[in-house]
């Protein structure tokens, strides 16, 4: 009898499991900061539809605040339970299309045509992918993101923060240490590495080209006297640091520090942090002290960034895909960016926002912090991982962002010498061409 | 020489002991085989009947209502299997068992689906599950034929379903007891543990997630630990002695300072007894994981002990206690520190109960004898502490050895080790998480949450089975 019971209860299991098929409402994942704002919007959208269509949208719409930099791979890991529409950076691209894909491709022709018309040259291109031979189109950009520097005007003038010599000189004249940095990873290493020639604006730096995986060089003159300034730049005392256990926010509200690099989701941070001692600006340049190869010392670097965009993705074989373009046209309309800036802060992936927006032109630290991105984009390029999906897994997770803060530490002066950083980068050039060390 | 006799006589009992349990596994199929075969031979037409429609047995017999209960259940496994329904696209069903070892052959296009190689193991493992599930239905089938057949020959009737649930409700209570259990523990404890197991001998992966098939690969998962440049074969085995000596310390220290305080408090002489367990007992009154965020925050470089030690002059720089990079046993001491005071009152509630109970008689026995009070607490109190708490200190050796929230909340595993995500402190456990939620290495994270069930079980069985807990189980009764 006992075994009868278990079958029972074991076939009530699986009914339910087949029961937990059900259809649930049409499911949009947005960054939290701005939950409230898109819940809002899809209010205004369900209005629209109505005045348009005469009829009541058929469905419910739920707008969830999700953390953006892992959405991606929370939707991979069940794509049926994941959004309908959902928000990811666009390096995250790669995995998202691997196999069969598991977006969809965008086909309406308004919105590819909205897509064409606002968007930037630079995000046109990381938001398509080959699939089955075929390349297709399967992201709607509608956030941009660049690193700034966010500085403590009380102890770093105007003109100081315009070059990392400068901050350097406002830190050792207060005995404080120049930047802190949010993290240790690619991302932040950017300034240094991603930097190119103020005057030429040319680096030898390659990094996964035309989606190549081979066309990745991170050995070449400038690269290494780069990394050799960036030695400079964090062995000195006063210079920058890794990120403590105490925490960027900490470190520039204690004074420890007098400068941060950051995005905008570092702003309502950097702001509690600094309060009205806070500025922002553009990434300052950099001269190079000692040369190497044919580069020599004096030669002015601006610092770089991975200048990004958030996109909103379509969830392949939704249940709701009739509707999900047309959402996305109205959620990506230039309209909604604008208040989207207003409202949450979000920089608008709107090519032409700096002129047309009327937010940018006020005189608030927003305004200030959209034009340095808006600026920081003419020194960078997006993060250009999204061609397959193991290209960001060897960039960020194979270890390589410690390998390049090992050269800058020079801890136990390993790093000493050109050969020994050289040589360093060889291994880091590996890893980011295969995602293994050699042997 | 001896050693030699001795080592070549281990081996031959090891021989003759794998060689026993063949021949009993042999014997006991056999047995099975023939107890089968027989029950058929010697059962009614309805017991015979039962072997291939289920429940007609228990009908021919006129159980109407039991049989029909059979049958239903033999008609809707049949009609799983042959119908296979579709969940989120991928069959439950017979096709689960093809699945099952193709993992998916359907790459899909732009268009049309992958095959969901993570869906078709899960539900390869709940059909397997279901299999012997209707296993055990079917024999019972027979068992309840055959129960009603001996019944008629003893001249009694068979029982009917009212009988057997009323029997279900008294004397065989346990069973009815038992049984919600057991589908849980199956449910949600085996099925999920194969599962995850089986996840150890695939490549799903970053690489392998989404729309993309994963496949078997054998035993590849666990060579790599041996062989190659990649994390886990450089990382395992640094983290692996970290565990072991930080699950050492940590239980050591707490055992030996909760013993040594809570033979402190109950001395007779001490005041206020109460005040002073209740102040120790605070800290397992706060969350645990408050507690420690409040540490890493005091601890941490610009956090308040610093300050102060800098504006008392006593240092000239911060100290990194839980993220020197340049000495990893800065941190890896501070953990233990701190988790001494996380721990040690509950070792400290626990055996203050224990003192408290100790039997009286032992220590006027031992007066009588004329020991010391010295002698009667080495000969009375520490083995009766020791003998009481050695279940509870190989619990705790195993909880330190998957110790999440501490490392996790303290240092994140840090300091870190360039080029690697294991940092100087992390722990099987941690470094598992780090593996699965943020790089999606689902088949090192199970390969790895292996080795720690391996290591936890052995130490657990091999310790508990040597103690005198074990061995001498009545003791102090």
């Amino acid at each position: 009898m006992k075994k009868l019971l278990m079958v029972m209860a074991l076939f009530l299991v699986a009914l339910v499991t087949v029961g937990c098929s059900g259809k649930g409402p049409l499911t949009i994942w947005v960054g939290s900061e701005s939950e409230a704002f898109y819940t809002q919007k899809m209010e205004e959208y369900k209005a629209l539809y109505l005045e348009e269509k005469g009829e009541e949208f058929p469905h419910d719409i739920r707008v969830v605040g999700v953390d953006t930099g892992t959405a991606a791979g929370t939707f991979l890991d069940d794509s049926d339970a994941g959004a309908d529409i959902f928000t990811a950076a666009h390096d995250n691209l790669g995995k998202l299309i691997a196999g069969a894909s598991a977006v969809a491709p965008v086909q309406n022709q308004a919105l590819l045509a909205q897509i064409q018309n606002d968007n930037p040259e630079t995000f046109l291109q990381v938001i398509k992918g080959t699939v089955g031979g075929t390349e297709y189109t399967f992201a709607v950009p509608y956030v941009a993101q660049a690193l700034v520097l966010y500085y403590n005007k009380q102890f770093i003038t105007e003109t100081q923060a315009q070059t990392w010599e400068g901050i350097l000189e406002a830190a050792v004249a207060n005995n404080k240490q120049a930047l802190s940095l949010a993290g240790t990873d690619g991302f932040n290493n950017s300034f240094i590495l991603l930097a190119t020639e103020a005057e030429t604006g040319n680096t030898s730096l390659r990094l996964y080209e035309n989606g190549i995986q081979e066309n990745t060089y991170g050995t070449g003159d400038d690269t290494i006297a780069k990394l050799k300034w960036g030695q400079y730049f964090f062995t000195h005392a006063n210079g920058a640091r890794r990120p403590s256990d105490s925490g960027w926010e900490v470190e520039l509200k204690n004074e420890i520090s007098i400068a941060f690099i950051g995005g905008a989701w570092h702003f309502s941070a950097a702001k509690a942090a600094l309060g009205d001692d806070l500025a922002i600006t553009i990434l300052p340049t950099f001269e190079l002290i000692d040369g190497y190869g044919e580069v020599e010392a004096g030669t002015v670097f601006q610092s770089g960034t991975f200048a990004d965009t958030k996109a909103f993705f379509m969830k392949k074989n939704s249940r709701y895909a009739e509707y999900l373009e047309d959402i996305l046209l109205f959620l990506t309309s230039k309209d909604v960016q604008e208040e989207s800036f207003v409202a949450a802060q979000n920089l608008p992936a709107y090519k032409n926002a700096a002129d047309e927006f009327a937010a940018f032109q006020e005189n608030t630290l927003e305004a200030k912090l959209a034009a340095a991105q808006v600026r920081m984009f003419e020194f960078g390029i997006p993060q250009p991982f999204g061609f397959q999906t193991r290209y960001n897994t060897y960039y960020y997770s194979k270890g390589t962002p410690d390998l390049i803060l090992e050269i800058l530490e020079n801890n136990g002066g390993n790093f000493g010498t050109d050969a020994q950083i050289l040589a360093q980068m060889q291994i880091v050039e590996t890893i980011w061409k295969t995602g293994n060390r050699p042997a | 020489m001896e050693q030699k006799i001795e080592k070549e006589d281990k081996k031959s009992g090891f021989l003759t002991r794998l060689l026993t349990f063949f021949k009993t596994l042999g014997l006991t199929i056999k047995t099975r085989c023939l107890k089968f075969y027989n029950r058929f031979k010697e059962g009614s037409t309805g017991t015979k009947l039962s072997h291939v429609i289920m429940g007609s047995g228990n009908i021919y017999h006129k159980q109407y209502l039991k049989g029909f209960v059979y049958l239903i259940l033999q008609v809707g496994f049949f009609a799983l299997f042959i119908i296979s329904p579709e969940v989120n696209g991928t069959p439950l069903g017979l096709k689960s068992i093809v699945n099952f070892f193709t993992l998916g052959t359907e790459p899909g296009d732009i268009f049309n689906p992958a095959d969901n190689s993570m869906l078709m193991l899960l539900f390869g493992v709940i059909v397997f599950g279901l299999i012997g599930m209707f296993l055990a239905a079917y024999n019972s089938n027979i068992k309840s034929s055959l129960k009603a057949d001996n019944d008629i020959k003893a001249g009694k009737k068979p029982t009917s379903l009212k009988e057997d649930i009323a029997s279900l409700l008294d004397e065989r209570f346990h069973v009815a007891l038992l049984t919600p259990a057991i589908i849980g523990i199956i449910t949600f404890t085996v099925l999920p543990t194969i599962f995850m197991i089986l996840i150890a001998f695939t490549n799903f992966d970053s690489e392998h997630q989404g729309q993309v098939l994963f496949n078997w690969v054998g035993f590849a998962n666990f060579l790599d630990i041996f062989s190659g440049t990649g994390e886990i074969s450089v990382r395992f085995l640094p983290v692996l002695s970290w565990t072991l000596i930080w699950a050492f310390f940590a239980t050591s220290t707490n055992y030996i300072g909760g013993i040594l305080l809570a033979i402190l408090i109950n001395k007779k002489g001490v005041k206020l007894k109460k005040m002073w367990r209740t102040i120790f007992i605070l800290t397992i009154a706060l969350p645990q994981f408050i507690s420690l965020l409040a540490m890493r925050n005091l601890l941490s470089t610009y956090g308040p002990i610093n300050s102060t030690l800098m504006s008392l002059g006593l240092t000239d720089a911060p100290i990194q206690f839980l993220a020197n990079a340049a000495n990893p046993w800065t941190a890896r001491i501070t953990i233990i520190v701190i988790n001494i005071w996380i721990g040690v009152p509950y070792t400290m509630l626990m055996t203050s109960g224990i003192l408290m109970n100790v039997p009286s008689e032992l220590y006027e026995a031992a007066q009588i004898d004329g020991a010391t009070k010295r002698q009667a607490f080495f000969n009375i109190t520490i083995p009766y502490i020791l003998f009481i708490t050695t279940p509870y200190l190989i619990t705790s050796f195993i909880g330190n050895i998957t110790s999440f929230n501490v490392i996790y909340l303290l240092t994140g595993g840090a300091p870190g080790v360039p080029g690697y995500k294991a940092g100087e402190t992390d722990l099987l456990v941690t470094w598992l998480y780090k593996l699965t939620i943020d790089e999606s290495e689902y088949n090192i994270g199970s390969v790895i949450a292996i080795i720690t069930f391996i290591i936890t079980a052995t130490a657990t069985l091999l310790s508990y089975r040597r103690s005198k807990a074990y061995k001498e189980e009545d003791a102090f009764q």
